[in-house]
């Protein structure tokens, strides 16, 4: 019995001195992790719409499940809307910015895990990736890949991540339109 | 404690990957562009060599029982401090390899060094092995991320090496790589992970022909001195 107290005495104190040192990693980095999220997201929204700033706004969470947030842009162009959905491989999420017209004016993926090569095209900075999403802008809520009756070309091998985005894009477009 | 042999051993006779065959998720998985690779060898050498130190420091306080328990924790938290560093300093390389960063606590190199080595060696001896696997494992990383770059998609060195406004190296993993021939050439099936398990199949299968050769080499050279040890006799 003394050796079980013994052994655990010791894994607790283990556990106790390396949770402490994280405690103290995560005190130093915290506010600059937060920084660099914050960089990341504001060079995904002002790809897709230029504004001095964003203001979130209330929208419809039960019937764009897929919607993460809708941000008003403060010099009136339109809305960027961030949206999180599953593609190929897992979930990507990305930026759309959507006009007063409620035309697409641009996406830009912030994160994805989607194939190298294939579905990640559609994220990247080469010309096959900027050309592709440069397809989107101008579309409506109903933007669909042209196997779909839509205007968009898939990516080679990849029609699964193209039609996800393309749909994620029209659902977004549909909650900006909601909001009346 | 010989230093010398330990770095061969790291590097070609007894490489974690090639020879020990230990931590090859990871490395099928994120060697597709040599910023990935070389990003992930030096996280991988920087726990291992942290993890070797600690867990050799405490090796004869850690009662047997639980010294799993205790080894697991104690690389998890490595694995969490370089994590939040990346996240905070190296962003694009915390994005590139996602979720692999927090699975190296489960990689097996540095479970398995533990086990093999640490507990039984001297604090020194340990961060000279854990430099020299990690070494070793790096180096199995960037073979393979050329391989499959090149191979692939007719570039070198992505997000390594920008050549757009002259040569330089970039750190946030922006720069396109040279492209040696246009892509549209290359077998962009080895960029996928299948093409992970043909590259290090290939790579395993020569490194094992190397060792045997260089072994049958000694043996035979062994022979000859004996051979000529008799013929002296006589």
């Amino acid at each position: 019995m003394n050796k079980i107290l013994k052994l655990t005495m010791i894994l607790c104190l283990v556990c106790a001195i390396v949770a402490g040192v994280l405690g103290v990693v995560n005190e130093l980095t915290y506010d600059r992790i937060q920084e660099q999220q914050r960089i990341k997201t504001e060079k995904a929204y002002a790809a897709v719409l230029q504004s001095d700033g964003y203001e979130e706004v209330e929208f419809d969470k039960e019937n764009f499940p897929t919607i993460d947030s809708i941000n008003k842009c403060t010099n009136g162009a339109g809305y960027v809307v961030t949206t999180t959905f599953s593609g190929a491989q897992s979930k990507l999420t990305m930026a759309v910015g959507v006009d007063n017209e409620y035309k697409c004016t641009g996406i830009s993926i912030i994160s994805h895990a989607e194939t190298a090569g294939l579905g990640a095209n559609a994220a990247s900075t080469s010309e096959i990736g900027v050309n592709w999403r440069a397809q989107f802008v101008g579309e409506d809520e109903n933007v669909a890949i042209t196997k779909a009756g839509g205007n968009i070309d898939a990516l080679a091998g990849a029609t699964i991540t193209s039609r996800s985005v393309a749909n994620a894009t029209g659902t977004a477009i549909s909650a900006v339109k909601s909001l009346g | 404690m010989n230093i010398k042999k330990q770095f061969k051993e790291g590097l070609i006779t007894n490489n974690p990957v090639l020879v020990q065959l230990i931590g090859m998720c990871a490395t099928m998985a994120i060697t597709t562009t040599l910023f990935n690779g070389v990003g992930m060898g030096l996280s991988v050498l920087i726990i291992l060599t942290c993890c070797n130190v600690a867990i050799s420091a405490i090796r004869k306080i850690i009662p047997n029982e639980i010294r799993l328990a205790i080894f697991v924790v104690i690389i998890a938290g490595f694995v969490t401090i370089v994590d939040l560093l990346l996240q905070a300093f190296i962003p694009a390389l915390s994005s590139a390899l996602g979720v692999f960063i927090p699975l190296i606590v489960v990689n097996c190199i540095i479970i398995g060094r533990a086990e093999a080595f640490c507990q039984k060696n001297s604090v020194g001896a340990s961060f000279f092995d854990g430099i020299f696997q990690g070494l070793g494992y790096t180096l199995v990383l960037i073979v393979m991320c050329v391989v499959r770059e090149f191979l692939g998609s007719g570039k070198f060195g992505g997000g390594l090496i920008d050549i757009a406004n002259g040569f330089r190296f970039t750190l946030d993993g922006t720069g396109a790589g040279i492209q040696l021939f246009p892509a549209d050439f290359g077998a962009s099936i080895l960029t996928l992970p299948f093409g992970g398990f043909l590259t290090l199949g290939v790579l395993i299968a020569v490194m094992q022909f190397a060792l045997t050769k260089s072994k049958k080499k000694k043996e035979m050279k062994e022979l000859a001195a004996k051979a000529a040890a008799k013929e002296e006799e006589r």
